[in-house]
């Protein structure tokens, strides 16, 4: 009960602190209209081939701008207050959960900026919103473990992304294969199989990180 | 363990059983084989010569015994007009086709065989189709002159199994995927040993999970660069984007940035915590990315998308003979280079640890 209250808590205070600033929320605006405009003046015409991988690039990068800074924007100091605090665990999963939310949001509210550019190419709707939210949580869990082990390095940034990259490319292999199948790009009648393998994938990542994050935080 | 790596026995058996493979693997013939026949198509009431090569046959020295049919199915086979002999591995067999085939299809392949007292029998499945002007099975039962096959001569002598277009490529069996099994069994030691380290965070324990994952990338490249000379044979280039072998690239960097991840801690008791913590994750990162994502999507990597695998059929008991010491031979020389690269760092850490207490024993003097 202690680990939940603390967990909540934690929530509470990243969510105040990026109200405070609105530094994703702005941040992935930026991206999506910097994208759509190069996109739209190379191309001109966008595909639903090329919607679904400018869909997935803007997640992509607003998962790593939003979740890099998770752990390295807080210093050493203020880091021992919080181990003093609450539970370490708590940490790592008040810092899942609000990426994971976080990067659904985020992602939802690129989908309707493209939508309003450039046309909505998805045709079905609960698939996509599907792939959506397991590949938010799935980049979230990834990126968030991969913030904590490069938190404790020097030039952590560049760390994150030879660290991180790797790491998620199966589930965006996965993804961009769920999403042409939205897209009505391809016909798949196993797509479920997908489905169920990007779960898999997120469990074990989840639990992995769990495991391992007691032996990783103290210093 | 430690006493293991100073001891010679495993390192003797390990080159023993790497020399074994290399002359065994090299040297042995592959079994005579069929590779083109020409043309591949036919109609019926009319003669028909194909041209026939061979692989790794004696047409020349069995001459007397040359045998040619064109196979229908178990019962039913057409033997051969005329077989003229033009090298020994170059024959040209005439055949005769009825008006009808005893067949309601309208296109039947057969397949051909041969046999003679030297190279045994060989049968290469669909060589050729013929097609039939209109359908009557009943004439076609009478028009049939059946030769059945009979009294087939065996092969003699050791070989390893011939596959078309595969044809000598076959052997990287016993380099390619034994050195990636080798790769696997390494990576699972070092991830044994990481999790050891965070159990006893005993420094030996990091030495060793560092030493082998080294060896376990180097396997891992030495796997590729043997998959993609095969691929240039077989698939025509050395990189195809093949999801097997996109997925394979992925997961070495994976591994690469392991080592990046050691580089950037100048802290050792820290550098090897993280590194045992990252060295867990990227084993359980691996696994989707080698074993279950290559099945999601078309690959032409045997195994995958109706490709044959050397599983049950191909993998043959001469195969076997070769294939499994190559695992374990691999294995153990991965090993000795990892003690090597294990003791090394031991002796640079007991050195700087020399260095460290001489100086303070000289500061305090």
């Amino acid at each position: 009960m202690r680990m939940l209250r603390q967990t909540w808590d934690l929530l509470w205070r990243d969510w105040v602190l990026e109200w405070r600033t609105r530094y994703a929320l702005s941040g992935i605006v930026l991206y999506v209209l910097a994208t759509v405009v190069l996109v739209y003046t190379a191309l001109v015409d966008i595909r639903p081939q090329v919607w679904n991988a400018m869909f997935w690039v803007i997640v992509l990068f607003a998962a790593v701008s939003a979740i890099v800074k998770s752990f390295v924007q807080e210093s050493q100091a203020r880091q021992l207050y919080y181990y003093s605090l609450v539970h370490p665990l708590a940490l790592l999963a008040a810092k899942m959960i609000y990426n994971s939310v976080l990067l659904f949001v985020l992602s939802l509210l690129s989908w309707l900026l493209l939508a309003l550019l450039t046309g909505n190419p998805v045709k079905d709707t609960g698939l996509f919103v599907l792939a959506v939210f397991l590949g938010s949580m799935g980049l979230a869990i990834a990126f968030t473990f991969v913030s904590a082990i490069s938190a404790k390095a020097q030039n952590s940034a560049t760390l994150m992304a030879v660290l991180g990259f790797p790491v998620i490319i199966p589930i965006l292999l996965v993804l961009v294969k769920v999403g042409a199948n939205a897209l009505r790009l391809m016909q798949d009648t196993a797509i479920m199989g997908d489905i169920l393998i990007l779960v898999a994938i997120n469990l074990v990542l989840l639990s992995v990180a769990l495991l391992l994050y007691p032996f990783l935080w103290r210093d | 363990m430690d006493k293991l790596i100073r001891q010679n026995w495993w390192k003797a058996l390990g080159v023993g059983i790497m020399v074994y493979v290399f002359t065994v693997g090299m040297l042995v013939p592959l079994k005579p084989g069929i590779t083109t026949v020409a043309p591949g198509a036919a109609r019926t009431g009319t003669d028909v010569t194909l041209d026939i090569t061979g692989y790794n046959t004696h047409f020349l020295e069995a001459e007397d015994s040359v045998r040619f049919w064109l196979k229908l199915d178990n019962e039913r086979a057409l033997s051969a007009r005329a077989v003229q002999v033009l090298g020994n591995n170059a024959v040209k067999v005439t055949f005769a086709f009825p008006e009808y085939l005893p067949v309601g299809e309208k296109v039947q392949p057969f397949s051909i065989l041969m046999d003679n007292a030297v190279d045994g029998a060989i049968i290469r499945p669909d060589a050729v189709y013929v097609t039939q002007d209109s359908i009557n099975p009943a004439l076609g039962e009478a028009a049939w002159d059946n030769a059945p096959i009979a009294d087939l001569h065996t092969h003699v002598g050791m070989t390893f199994p011939f596959r078309n277009i595969l044809g000598e490529t076959i052997r990287n069996t016993y380099y390619h995927v034994s050195l990636w099994l080798a790769m696997m069994l390494i990576f699972i030691a070092a991830m044994v040993y990481s999790v050891r380290y965070l159990r006893t965070f005993d420094s030996r324990n990091d030495h060793w999970a560092a030493a082998l994952t080294t060896v376990g990338v180097l396997l891992g490249w030495l796997g590729m660069v043997t998959g993609a000379i095969w691929a240039k044979f077989t698939w025509g280039a050395f990189w195809s984007w093949d999801i097997k072998q996109f997925t394979t690239l992925i997961a070495l960097l994976i591994y690469m940035a392991y080592f990046v991840l050691r580089r950037a801690f100048p802290d050792e008791a820290q550098q090897a915590r993280v590194s045992a913590v990252y060295n867990v994750f990227a084993f359980v990162a691996l696994i989707p990315l080698i074993y279950v994502l290559p099945r999601l999507t078309d690959s032409l990597h045997p195994g995958n998308g109706g490709n044959p695998a050397f599983g049950s059929d191909d993998l043959d008991n001469t195969m076997r003979m070769v294939f499994y010491p190559a695992v374990i031979g691999w294995t153990l020389i991965g090993g000795w280079i990892a003690s090597l690269l294990y003791r090394t760092a031991r002796v640079e850490e007991s050195q700087w640890d020399g260095y460290e207490t001489g100086s303070q024993n000289k500061s305090t003097n």
